[in-house]
């Protein structure tokens, strides 16, 4: 495909939705939704400062810190949960009850046991954002093909090999769908942290300018989120390729076929 | 067909955006009787600063004026000032920061009543640390650590006043947001420095060993109204008779509660988890139907001073 | 049920109950021994004989139908939602591609930067929360749907094309069933974050429903009573859950995942 559709498709969408929300906004102004040209007036002011080293930074820091330790430990739970029953069966309950306590409830609990510090803030994340990771993986790990299960069985490979021969690369696919949806779990976790004890960041400057009515910074920062989220999806997608490249691969042959 | 579906779902929502911002709901035109009453809704956060309008409504000061009051328990300041912008609440109480933040970015709000006032000292509101912390005045506070339940409001500004007041540096303290019910125990496990508490984790912490180093409210003027209730300009320049009942019996009922503080420990008891136990111990708050408008002139310019506001605010406007 | 499979079952609800047991010892002792001040985690007792006194409250059942309603409402509206437009969007191309940007864009916005906007369009109301609820599910259906809709086996959707099987049918027998095992656990992810959202926003807004007595049970300092309904908050996620898993193995009874276990 061409770079001129590509990029058509990438900014066709957003591009009316903003017009749109433009001749809305002709009419007079309203408290509460900003015209484009403001929110991009606003955005520059707010973010392009020295905001950007004293809140975005430390968030991103954070976020990413807490997302590689998500998906490590999510996979590496996973793999061992989805292999033993009786390991399922022992945490299942209790992985469930902490899943639905919202984090607005559980971050007090937190900063009682882990105390008010980036520690607390990447805890939270990871206490959240592992859900679909470990999920997937489980999913991934219980539904790998029996025949090839049975044939490796039969070939002697057993263990760490059998995990990183068999079992990984089947349930990558799975594994790969959880990760996605962890990125975004993780950054709105990030925000949601940074509500309690912070004293700098993305979530908490939102929060900020939220009390303070400050809407159109408000609504900068929601986007600054948004970008975030597709930088995030991007990033993703791009080792998606290359992780599951004989996956996309097989499933392209077929397709030409 | 199915493009235009996406774009007409956008185009829904943003027009939903843009035309569901209008003014408060419609709670009639006609002015409130005894005989024709008025159902309003007021939103309160449920703790002791509010149990005026709570004794009020059951005194049936309310409806001597004509008032059908439901009083709605809110959560925090979140919900009420797009609650009242909204129309959900007719009126809401909230404290003096916040509305001159609102004002100051362009939302037209109007308090008619005063809420609560500082009750001098011993107050029901202070700044403490650990027994064994070495910050023993606020100056010390330089530098430090200190938790207040929202920043950029009154906490964090009457605190850096009291503390540049006793010779310290306000700007180097690192102020953090801890909700009430946590600063206490963020203070007992030395989490933070200083915590800044009300009533009654106040008390809580004070008997498990915790120093107060200044009641700050007091502190930075002995006459400080702290929140009172407010609404829309518009429901206030529309709806005068509406207003003035409110105003008549909000005001019949501070004056009561201030001179029956058991009635008000007993209502207290009916509409939060608190023992009158806990209540006794307690400090109440003082309720005035009159504003302290030096005071508050004060607190503004120290709000503008600190950078939370941008410009000082213009009390006409603010206060009936 | 043979006896073999019988004994797996039991097996499992053993070993869960013996998780629960292990935490909840871990609890007890923790505030006892000092490791955490009881006044702010009080031991597991004395927060599960507050519970149990809940349980004779006919308020609490209240608060629970009316967040379960909030939660029900919400799951349903966007799995519908999610599934139409994840299908119409999964097998077009165009569509796909012209909707990514906007897609992720939006995804990532905490519901939480919302309320503002949830307040000033319904108050403090169950319509808040479900704005909330809504918002944040509809993303996690919708992305599975996607993938799911993307894992169509090309083959079997060419060979049915070429058997003369019009969209509506090629849907019905060739996408739907590959669909069909995203869409359940998309439905399962989404129905924990509608229970997350039903109570954050009860909690932050103040609307009618568990979040909101948790709400003020904090700020009243009521502890051991907060803690009893963050407890019943997670009971539910428990029930939920496997009510989920329930109707996942009854609708995916033919997938290979679900089979290999039962055969075991």
């Amino acid at each position: 495909m061409s770079i001129l559709k590509r990029i058509a498709y990438f900014v066709g969408l957003p591009l009316l939705l903003i017009i749109m929300w433009w001749a809305l906004t002709l009419g007079e102004p309203n408290f509460y939704v900003p015209t484009p040209a403001q929110l991009i007036t606003t955005f520059w002011e707010v973010w392009a400062g020295e905001r950007f080293a004293t809140d975005f930074l430390p968030s991103i820091i954070r976020l990413f810190i807490g997302l590689i330790a998500t998906i490590t430990l999510g996979i590496v739970l996973g793999i061992l949960i989805g292999s033993f029953r009786w390991l399922r069966s022992l945490t299942e309950p209790l992985l469930e009850f902490f899943r639905a306590i919202p984090p607005p409830v559980l971050v007090p609990l937190f900063i009682l046991l882990i105390g008010i510090n980036d520690q607390m803030m990447i805890f939270v994340i990871i206490s959240g954002s592992i859900w679909p990771v470990l999920l997937n993986t489980v999913e991934g790990v219980r539904a790998v093909d029996e025949v090839l299960s049975d044939t490796s069985r039969t070939y002697g490979i057993h263990g760490f090999s059998r995990v990183r021969h068999l079992v990984l690369p089947a349930a990558s696919p799975q594994i790969m769908t959880g990760v996605r949806q962890s990125l975004s779990i993780g950054l709105i976790l990030m925000v949601i942290s940074e509500m309690f004890g912070a004293s700098s960041g993305i979530g908490y400057t939102i929060v900020l300018f939220q009390r303070g009515f400050a809407i159109p910074e408000m609504w900068s920062g929601i986007a600054v989120l948004g970008l975030i989220g597709i930088a995030l999806s991007l990033i993703s997608k791009a080792i998606e390729a290359r992780v599951l490249r004989w996956y996309h691969g097989v499933k392209e042959v077929q397709r030409d076929s | 067909m199915k493009k235009p579906l996406m774009v007409g779902l956008a185009a829904a929502s943003i027009l939903a955006l843009a035309a569901c911002s209008t003014g408060p709901a419609d709670t009639g035109g006609e002015p409130p009787s005894s005989s024709n009453p008025t159902a309003i809704t007021v939103g309160v956060i449920p703790i002791v600063d509010t149990a005026p309008i709570w004794l009020g409504v059951e005194k049936g000061f309310f409806s001597d004026e004509g008032l059908d009051v439901t009083v709605q328990p809110t959560t925090g300041g979140a919900a009420s000032v797009p609650g009242v912008v909204a129309g959900s609440y007719d009126f809401a109480f909230g404290n003096y920061v916040s509305g001159m933040l609102a004002n100051d970015q362009g939302l037209a709000l109007k308090y008619v009543t005063n809420g609560n006032s500082t009750a001098g000292s011993p107050d029901f509101g202070a700044v403490i640390v650990p027994g064994d912390s070495d910050i023993t005045s606020p100056a010390d506070l330089a530098g430090k650590t200190v938790s207040v339940n929202n920043l950029q409001n009154i906490g964090d500004t009457t605190i850096r006043t009291v503390v540049d007041d006793d010779g310290g540096d306000s700007s180097t303290i690192k102020f953090v947001e801890v909700a009430f019910p946590d600063a206490e125990a963020a203070v007992a496990n030395k989490q933070v420095d200083a915590a800044w508490i009300l009533a009654p984790f106040l008390n809580s912490a004070v008997a498990n060993g915790a120093r107060v180093i200044t009641y700050n409210f007091s502190d930075f003027d002995p006459g400080l109204d702290i929140a009172g209730y407010f609404t829309t300009l518009e429901t206030y320049t529309g709806k005068p008779e509406l207003t003035k009942a409110f105003q008549t019996a909000m005001n019949k009922s501070l004056e009561y509660a201030d001179s029956h503080p058991d009635e008000v420990k007993q209502i207290v008891t009916t509409y939060t988890k608190m023992t009158l136990d806990q209540l006794d111990a307690m400090v109440l708050p003082k309720f005035s139907a009159e504003f302290n408008r030096e005071a508050m002139v004060k607190l503004g310019a120290a709000a503008f001073d600190y950078g939370t506001l941008k410009a000082e605010p213009n009390l006409g406007e603010l206060l009936p | 049920m043979n006896s073999r499979m019988r004994n797996t079952k039991v097996s499992n609800a053993i070993l869960g109950l013996t998780g629960i047991l292990l935490f909840l010892l871990a609890w007890e002792i923790a505030p006892r021994l000092g490791i955490v001040r009881e006044r702010f985690l009080p031991p597991a007792s004395e927060v599960l004989v507050t519970l149990f006194e809940y349980f004779g409250e006919g308020a609490f059942w209240k608060d629970v139908g009316e967040t379960m309603l909030a939660w029900a409402i919400g799951l349903t509206l966007s799995v519908v939602a999610a599934v139409v437009l994840g299908l119409i969007i999964g097998s077009s191309s165009f569509l796909s591609k012209s909707t990514y940007t906007t897609i992720e864009f939006l995804r990532p916005i905490p519901s939480v930067a919302l309320i503002p906007l949830a307040v000033l369009l319904f108050g403090v109301t169950i319509e808040s929360s479900l704005l909330l609820v809504i918002y944040a599910s509809f993303w996690q259906v919708l992305l599975q749907v996607l993938y799911g809709v993307a894992d169509v086996d090309p083959v079997a959707e060419n060979t049915a094309k070429s058997y003369g099987l019009g969209p509506f049918a090629r849907a019905r027998y060739v996408v739907w069933p590959t669909v069909l095992p995203y869409l359940m656990t998309g439905i399962r992810l989404a129905s924990a974050v509608a229970l997350i959202l039903a109570i954050t926003a009860e909690l932050i807004i103040g609307s009618p429903g568990l979040g909101y007595q948790i709400a003020l049970t904090r700020s009243g300092g009521a502890v051991p009573e907060m803690y009893a309904l963050i407890v019943a908050t997670g009971i539910i996620g428990i029930i939920i859950n496997f009510g989920m898993r329930f109707i996942e193995k009854r609708v995916l009874a033919w997938h290979s995942s679900v089979r290999s276990e039962v055969g075991a």
